[in-house]
């Protein structure tokens, strides 16, 4: 545990030194909790009642694409860097496993992800909470809570697992930035299903979304830890 | 402290390390030279426990390549060719993460003593990106040492550096050697060589030679002496009638005397020479450098290839 802890830490301090990670993670909260609030504020005058859902279903539905898109910059710069700086070699010298590199890295861009996208969760709860009264009771609904808590842990998980897989061929971060960002399909699929069928979301959906993340998620990250391996890193990554 | 046993790494149908065969004692400095692509960093990656070998049998510092990888990696400390620092954390940072990865029980006090070492005590909350080229080659080799490994591995530990800092790693390193540490160095500079191994190996994919710098220069070219004359002496070396002389050239006013124990034949050869009239102005021994040793080797290897 102890070197799983010093690898997260690490990762964390250069992840807040890196202007580039720092810029990935915040603006895009930033801007979605704005346009969400935003939004909120203007379905609040909207007198059809379809609309209203669906204009509420796509500001929540915000909440699930932070979780997919926060970890990709701290994911592709966690890896990639380590290519740029040369210091893969030094740190697979040391005692440390391959499936605690991977947890390290996998981890120190998941719980960013999470704690961004449920402060930001937060934040939104309280603006519209102060500028509208808050969210009606009929959209804000017990499936689109276990959404927001249950999914983002699978959707920030899937997104790492990707990044992972494609970092480890690409040593330019931009390119495996541009290739990583199919990793949030998962989370846009459901965004196009809820909007279309303008209806609300219901705990089947949820469960049914979370199984079939789950699947994927197992999958990416079998592939991922196979491409974790100390030779293979040394010997092919590039 | 290190053994090698048939030691081989191919990758596909490339064949980087041959059949190495090597016994390193505990406390020396191993000099590994080769040229660029001869397979060395394959040979320390695999003995520091970073890639399997595809044949043969090693131990470092008793732990069995392979079956304790882990335990090795423990007890090794490996500079690479490149520092490999984070840019973006600080000097002590870099260090207390190193050390924490090596289970060291209080890193950032190791990691005070080392930079205060090094003479990085100053830096050591700059970012590693900011140190000069030297202060990060001793900030790397610093990481090595965190730990107290009983076995480093140094790649081109001096490449790139000006000769004071050059010269402060060379005398680290005869610290190291002091301190009973095995050290397995990778050099291209081959008077660091000469100056610092107790042994040498010369290495292209497979083992060419290998003995200490002395041993290897009297296997391959005996042992001279080499007499300045203050004036000519025509005919003298034919007159020069010591049966322990092997063989003398002569050269402008300089006779080069083979001979099989200097330190007892040189002697009675000065007296025989005076005898014969010779003025002599020095007497030297005859030095060939490792450097023409090395091509002269590598040349007789490529022929070989």
């Amino acid at each position: 545990m102890e070197r799983i802890s010093a690898l997260l830490q690490k990762e964390w301090r250069e992840s807040l030194r890196n202007k580039m990670v720092l810029f990935g993670v915040a603006v895009l909260p930033l801007i979605l909790v704005g346009s969400s609030i935003y939004m909120m504020t203007v379905g609040a005058e909207v007198d059809d009642p379809i609309g209203e859902i669906v204009l509420f279903n796509t500001t929540l539905m915000y909440f699930l694409l932070l979780p997919a898109i926060i970890p990709l910059a701290i994911a592709v710069y966690s890896i990639v860097g380590e290519k740029e700086q040369s210091t893969l070699e030094p740190l697979l010298a040391t005692p440390l496993t391959d499936l605690e590199l991977f947890l390290g890295k996998a981890v120190a861009s998941v719980i960013p992800a999470l704690v961004v996208n449920w402060v930001s969760f937060g934040i939104f709860l309280l603006a519209t909470k102060l500028l509208v009264g808050g969210i009606p009771i009929q959209t804000l609904t017990a499936p689109w809570l276990a959404a927001i808590f249950g999914l983002s842990p699978l959707l920030a998980l899937f997104s790492v697992g990707v990044t992972m897989l494609i970092s480890s061929r690409a040593s330019d971060a931009r390119a495996a930035y541009q290739f990583s960002s199919f990793a949030i399909l998962p989370a846009l699929i459901p965004l196009i299903i809820y909007s279309t069928r303008q209806t609300l979301v219901d705990l089947r959906l949820v469960a049914l979304q979370g199984g079939l993340l789950a699947v994927a998620c197992a999958v990416i990250l079998f592939f991922a830890v196979k491409v974790f391996r100390r030779e293979q890193i040394l010997t092919r990554w590039k | 402290m290190i053994t090698a046993d048939g030691l081989t790494r191919r990758f596909g149908e490339r064949t980087a390390v041959d059949q190495l065969d090597l016994e390193i004692p505990r406390g020396e400095v191993f000099g590994f030279l080769g040229p660029n692509g001869a397979g060395k960093t394959t040979t320390v990656r695999m003995l520091s426990a970073l890639i399997a070998p595809s044949a043969g049998r090693a131990t470092v510092a008793g732990r069995r390549l392979g079956a304790e990888n882990q335990a090795i990696r423990s007890c090794v400390g490996v500079l690479t060719e490149t520092p490999g620092l984070y840019k973006r954390l600080s000097a002590i940072d870099n260090l207390v993460f190193f050390g924490r990865l090596q289970g060291v029980p209080n890193p950032r006090a190791a990691a005070e003593r080392y930079l205060r070492l090094f003479g990085l005590w100053e830096r050591r909350d700059d970012p590693a990106g900011s140190l000069s080229k030297g202060m990060r080659q001793k900030l790397a080799i610093a990481r090595a040492l965190l730990h107290e490994p009983e076995v480093v591995f140094l790649d081109e530990p001096t490449a790139g550096l000006d000769p004071e800092a050059a010269k402060s790693v060379r005398e680290l390193i005869e610290t190291l050697r002091s301190n009973e540490r095995t050290i397995f160095l990778c050099t291209h500079n081959l008077a660091e060589a000469d100056r610092l191994c107790d042994r040498i190996a010369l290495f292209k994919t497979r083992l060419v030679t290998v003995g200490s710098p002395e041993a290897l220069r009297e296997e391959r070219y005996g042992r001279k002496t080499v007499v300045r004359l203050a004036r000519e002496a025509p005919g003298i070396e034919r007159a020069l009638d010591l049966p322990f002389v092997r063989g003398v050239e002569s050269g402008d006013r300089e006779l080069v005397v083979s001979l099989g124990d200097p330190a007892t034949e040189n002697p009675i050869l000065v007296r025989r020479l005076v005898e014969l009239g010779a003025e002599i102005q020095f007497v030297s021994e005859w030095r060939v450098s490792l450097e023409e040793m090395y091509l002269d080797l590598m040349e007789g290897e490529n022929g070989a290839d």
